[in-house]
C-alpha cells in the first residue's frame, strides 16, 4: 500500500519527519475490541505543518500517540525522524524524548514547583546537558516572555503557560513537535498569538509540527490538514481556509 | 535531578509534613530508648548492695531492657510502615507530574533517584528535628520508666557522643527504606500518563502486594501455630509478632481487602443518596481509603494482639499460681516468730518458706577447657512435709518426699538452661557456706515463675534462718473459722497475716499494673504513630479532592453535603479499618488461648475492652474532625473557581 502523503506536489520528495506504515492500533480484551487505528499510512513531511482533524473518537489523539512512541502499535511500522521505532526499548524512546521530539498539550503540563526559566532549561537538564541561561532566555524571549523569566505557572496567564510549553519544546531544537489541541484551553487571543508562533517556527526554523485539533481556525494556519474518521484517513486538504475545513469537518460528523 | 527535588518540596511540603513528622518521632524515640536501653545494660549498682537486693535490681533492669528493645523494634517498624505508605501515597497522587517529567525526558532511573532524593531530604530533616527531641522524649521517657518501676529512682541514663550516628543512619534509613518500593513504582509510570485525567490504568494491587500480603499472611498462620508450642516467656512476643505479620499481611491486601468490606457498608449505606456517594467514592478511591484503613488496623491488630496476650498469659500465671497454693492464710513474719506458727491453736499445717539468695557453680568442659561460673539464683528453704501439704503440685520427675538432707529441687521458676535432672549434683553457696546437693525432684515450670530451686530447711545453719524474712502458708483445722486463727496468730504478734485469697489477688492486681503500664508505653507510641499517619492521609486526600468537591456541589451538593458525604466516607473506612484489625489480632487470640491452656492447663483469653473502646471512640473522633476539617477548608471556595 503506497503511503498517502499529507501534502502532495514536490514537498512530498523531502524526508519525512515521521512516517506511518500500516499502522493499527486496538484497545481491550478479546470480546470488545476497538480499533482506534485502522492500517493508517501517513508522511509528515520534514518542514511543515501538519494538522489532524476528526470527530471525536476517530483516533486523532491515537495516532499523534503512536507518531510520538508513547503509545505501541498493535501492527505496522513507525519511522521517526528515519528511526523505525516501532519496538524502542524505554531508554531508546527516552534518549528519542529528549533530543527528537518535543510536545505541547491543551493542558500545557508544566511543572508546577519550576519557574518559567527553569521549566525551559529541565529537558536539557534531563539530557544531562549543561544549559547556557543565555539559550534559555533566548527562547523564552523568542516566545515573548522575556519578562516572565522567574514566574512559576500559576503566576501566568494560560497563554502565557502554553508559550512556556513552547518554548520548553523548542529548546531541544527537535525534529518533531507534536502538538495536542495547544489552543483548546485558550481564549481566542491567546490562541491566534500561539498559532502565529507555531507558523513563524516553521517559515523561519524549517520546524516539523503534527498538530491535532478540533478548531478549524487552528488546522487553517497549517500547511496540510489531514482528515480522519473511524481510524482510518478519509480526507486531505492542503492550505485550506477555516470555512472549508469546517465543512469538511461537518461532513464528517454528520 | 537534586533540585528538582527540593523544589517538589518546597512546592508540595503538606505531603511530606506526616512523614517528617514520623521519622523525626522514630528518630526521637530510638535515640531514647537506645540510650536509656544502653545505661540499663551496664548499670552501676549501688556499692553495698545484699546479693539478694542486687540480684533484684538487676532482674528489674532486665524487664526494663525488654520493654525498651520492644519499643526499639515496634519505634523502628511503624516509622518505616508509615514513611513508605505516605510515600506510596503521594506516588499514586503525583502520577501525573511524574508522567510530564517522562515526557518531557526524564529516564526511569532518573525518577528513582527524584525519589530517593527527596527522601533523603525528608530524612535530613526529621533526623536534624528529632535529635534533640530526643533529649526530651528520654527524659520522659526515663521519668516514666521510674514511675511505672520498671527502673530505680537513682537511674540516670547517660549520654553517647556515637548517639548522632546512630540517630542520622534511623533517619536516613528509614526514609530511604520507606521510599524504596514507591520510587520503583513511580519508575514506572509511563509518560502517557501525563495526558490523561485519571490513570485508569493504574493498578492498586501490585504483584509486590500481592508477594507481600500472602507471605505474611503465611507468616502469621505459621507464628499462631508456633506459638501453641513455645513457652511461656516466648509466647507473648511471638504473639505480638503474630499480630505485626497479620497487620502488615492485611495493609498489603487492603486494596483488596477494604472494597469488600466497603461493599459490605454499602448495604447500610445505599439508602441514603449521600451514602450512596460515598460508596461510590469508597470504591473509586481505593488507595485512599486504604491508606487510611491501614494504620488503624496496625494500631488495632498490636493493641489487641499484645495486651490480649500480655494479659492473658499473665491472667493464667496468676490462676496456676492461686490453684498450686492449698491454704487458708499466709502470714510474713520472721525467722524466730515463725517457728510458734504451728503451735497456735487451730493450726492444722504451718508451711515455713524462706526465700534466699543462691549461688550455683557450674562446671563445663568443652575441648579440654574446664569452664566455671557461678549463677547468681533465688531459693525457697521449706519443710517437705509442710510444703507438700500447702501445694498440691505433682512433680514433673522425682519426688518432693526425698527432699531431706544435702538434697534439691528444681522450682516453678527455673527455665533448667543447665539441663539439671533427677540425680544430678548442683554445687551451692548459700549464705556463706557451700552445699553439693542432688536433685531429687522437677517441679513444673510457672508462667508468672517463682523460686529456681528448693531445698530442705534442715541442711541450713539455724543462724542463717533466725534474721530472715518468712512467709508461712498456714492451713486451719477444719471446722475452724480462718479468721478466728488469724486473730490469735495477730494477737501473739507472730506476723502480718493475710488471707491466701486476698494476697493472691493483691499479687495480680500488681501483675496487672505492670502490664498496663508495660501497654500505656508501647500502645501510646504505636497510637501517636497511627495518629500522625491517619490525620496525614485524611489531610493528603482531601487537599487533592477540591476538584472532586467543586464538581459534586457543581452538581447540586450544598457545601454542607459535600461536608458529609466526606465524612460518611470517612467514617465508614475508619469502621474498615478497626475491624480489620479486629481481624488481624484474631490470630493472636487463639495462638494466646491454645497457649496458657497448654502451659497452665487451663485456656484464657482476656481482650482489653475498655482500651478497644477508648480507640474506637478516639478513631471516630479524630478521623471525623480531621475530615470535616479539611473538607469544609476544600470547599471553601465557590465550586467554578478551584482551577
Amino acid at each position: 500500500m503506497p503511503a498517502m502523503s499529507a501534502q502532495s506536489g514536490p514537498a512530498t520528495r523531502a524526508a519525512a519527519a515521521v512516517e506511518l506504515r500500516g499502522v493499527s492500533r486496538e484497545y481491550g480484551g478479546k470480546q470488545a475490541r476497538v480499533r482506534a487505528l485502522d492500517g493508517v499510512s501517513l508522511d509528515f513531511p520534514a518542514g511543515s505543518w501538519t494538522a489532524v482533524m476528526g470527530p471525536s473518537g476517530s483516533g486523532k489523539s491515537t495516532l499523534l500517540h503512536c507518531a510520538a512512541g508513547l503509545e505501541k502499535v498493535t501492527a505496522g511500522q513507525v519511522l521517526l525522524a528515519g528511526t523505525d521505532i516501532t519496538g524502542a526499548s524505554d531508554k531508546q524512546l527516552t534518549a528519542l524524548r529528549r533530543r527528537q521530539i518535543g510536545f505541547v498539550f491543551q493542558s500545557f503540563n508544566l511543572v508546577a514547583s519550576l519557574t518559567a526559566e527553569q521549566n525551559v532549561a529541565l529537558p536539557l537538564k534531563l539530557a544531562g546537558i549543561r544549559v547556557s541561561k543565555r539559550e534559555v532566555r533566548a527562547v523564552l524571549d523568542s516566545v515573548g516572555l522575556s519578562g516572565r523569566l522567574r514566574h512559576r505557572p500559576r503566576e501566568l496567564s494560560g497563554g502565557q503557560q502554553q508559550r512556556v510549553a513552547i518554548a520548553r519544546a523548542m529548546v531541544t531544537r527537535p525534529a518533531v513537535l507534536f502538538a495536542d489541541e495547544p489552543t483548546g484551553a485558550l481564549d481566542s487571543t491567546s490562541a491566534r498569538t500561539v498559532l502565529t508562533l507555531l507558523r513563524d517556527m516553521v517559515d523561519l526554523a524549517g520546524q516539523s509540527i503534527v498538530m491535532v485539533t478540533h478548531d478549524p481556525a487552528a488546522a487553517a494556519r497549517a500547511d496540510a490538514v489531514v482528515f480522519l474518521s473511524d481510524g482510518r484517513i478519509v480526507d486531505r486538504a492542503i492550505r485550506p481556509t477555516a470555512r472549508e475545513v469546517a465543512e469538511r469537518l461537518a461532513r464528517l460528523e454528520a | 535531578m537534586f533540585g528538582l527535588s527540593l523544589r517538589t518540596f518546597r512546592e508540595r511540603w503538606q505531603l511530606f509534613i506526616g512523614a517528617i513528622v514520623t521519622v523525626c518521632l522514630g528518630v526521637s524515640l530510638v535515640q531514647s530508648s537506645l540510650l536509656i536501653l544502653v545505661s540499663a545494660a551496664s548499670p552501676h549498682l549501688p556499692a553495698g548492695l545484699s546479693p539478694l537486693a542486687a540480684e533484684q535490681l538487676s532482674e528489674s533492669y532486665e524487664a526494663a531492657i525488654t520493654l525498651l528493645a520492644m519499643i526499639l523494634g515496634l519505634g523502628a517498624f511503624l516509622a518505616v510502615f508509615i514513611v513508605s505508605s505516605t510515600f506510596a501515597f503521594t506516588v499514586a497522587q503525583r502520577r501525573k507530574d511524574l508522567a510530564l517529567l517522562r515526557l518531557v525526558g526524564a529516564g526511569r532511573g532518573q525518577l528513582r533517584r527524584l525519589l530517593l532524593a527527596e527522601a533523603l531530604l525528608l530524612g535530613v530533616i526529621g533526623t536534624a528535628l528529632g535529635v534533640p527531641l530526643g533529649r526530651l522524649v528520654m527524659r520522659l521517657q526515663t521519668w516514666m520508666l521510674i514511675d511505672l518501676k520498671f527502673l530505680p529512682s537513682s537511674f540516670e541514663p547517660r549520654w553517647q557522643s556515637w548517639i548522632f550516628g546512630v540517630s542520622a543512619g534511623v533517619g536516613i534509613g528509614v526514609a530511604l527504606l520507606g521510599v524504596l518500593a514507591a520510587s520503583r513504582r513511580a519508575a514506572k509510570v509511563r509518560p502517557l500518563e501525563a495526558l490523561r485525567d485519571t490513570g485508569a490504568a493504574v493498578r492498586v494491587m501490585t504483584a509486590p502486594r500481592w508477594f507481600f500480603g500472602a507471605f505474611f499472611l503465611a507468616g502469621a498462620v505459621a507464628m499462631a501455630i508456633l506459638a501453641q508450642f513455645t513457652s511461656a516467656d516466648g509466647a507473648v512476643p511471638l504473639s505480638m509478632f503474630t499480630s505485626i505479620a497479620a497487620a502488615i499481611a492485611l495493609s498489603a491486601l487492603s486494596p483488596l481487602v477494604v472494597p469488600l468490606f466497603g461493599r459490605l457498608f454499602g448495604l447500610l449505606l445505599r439508602r441514603s443518596p449521600l451514602g450512596e456517594l460515598a460508596q461510590a467514592n469508597l470504591r473509586d478511591g481505593v488507595r485512599r481509603s486504604a491508606s487510611t484503613a491501614a494504620p488503624l488496623l496496625v494500631l488495632v491488630a498490636l493493641l489487641l494482639g499484645m495486651s490480649s496476650s500480655i494479659n492473658s498469659v499473665t491472667a493464667a500465671g496468676d490462676g496456676q499460681q492461686a490453684r498450686s497454693i492449698s491454704g487458708d492464710l499466709i502470714v510474713d513474719s520472721s525467722g524466730a516468730s515463725a517457728a510458734r506458727i504451728g503451735a497456735v491453736p487451730g493450726v492444722a499445717v504451718a508451711a515455713e518458706q524462706v526465700n534466699l539468695p543462691f549461688q550455683v557453680t557450674t562446671i563445663t568442659q568443652k575441648k579440654h577447657k574446664t569452664k566455671v561460673k557461678v549463677h547468681d539464683r533465688s531459693a525457697l528453704a521449706i519443710d517437705s512435709n509442710a510444703y507438700q501439704r500447702t501445694h498440691p503440685l505433682s512433680p514433673t520427675s522425682g519426688s518432693l518426699a526425698d527432699l531431706h538432707g544435702l538434697t534439691v529441687a528444681l522450682g516453678p521458676g527455673n527455665d533448667n538452661d543447665d539441663g539439671l535432672s533427677v540425680g544430678s549434683m548442683v554445687d551451692a553457696d548459700i549464705g556463706g557456706h557451700s552445699y553439693s546437693l542432688r536433685v531429687v525432684a522437677v517441679l513444673p515450670e510457672f508462667v508468672n515463675g517463682g523460686a529456681d530451686f528448693l531445698v530442705p530447711q534442715d541442711i541450713l545453719p539455724a543462724a542463717a534462718l533466725a534474721g530472715a524474712d518468712v512467709q508461712t502458708v498456714v492451713q486451719v483445722d477444719s471446722g475452724v473459722d480462718p479468721s478466728a486463727v488469724a486473730t490469735r496468730i495477730q494477737a501473739a504478734r507472730l506476723g502480718s497475716v493475710s488471707t491466701v485469697a486476698r494476697s493472691l489477688a493483691s499479687r495480680t492486681d500488681s501483675n496487672k499494673q505492670v502490664n498496663s503500664g508495660i501497654l500505656v508505653v508501647l500502645m501510646g507510641l504505636a497510637g501517636l504513630y497511627t495518629l500522625v499517619a491517619v490525620i496525614n492521609a485524611v489531610v493528603i486526600s482531601a487537599a487533592e479532592r477540591k476538584a472532586e468537591f467543586a464538581a459534586a456541589r457543581v452538581t447540586g451538593l450544598s457545601r454542607g453535603q459535600v461536608v458529609r458525604m466526606a465524612l460518611i466516607e470517612s467514617w465508614a473506612v475508619t469502621a474498615i479499618g478497626l475491624v480489620l484489625g479486629c481481624v488481624a489480632a484474631t490470630a493472636t487470640l487463639l495462638g494466646i488461648g491454645a497457649a496458657t491452656g497448654r502451659m497452665t492447663g487451663v485456656s484464657v483469653i482476656e481482650v482489653p475492652w475498655d482500651l478497644l473502646g477508648a480507640v474506637v471512640i478516639g478513631a471516630f473522633a479524630v478521623i471525623g474532625t480531621t475530615s470535616v476539617w479539611t473538607s469544609v477548608s476544600a470547599t471553601r471556595a465557590t465550586p467554578v473557581s478551584w482551577e
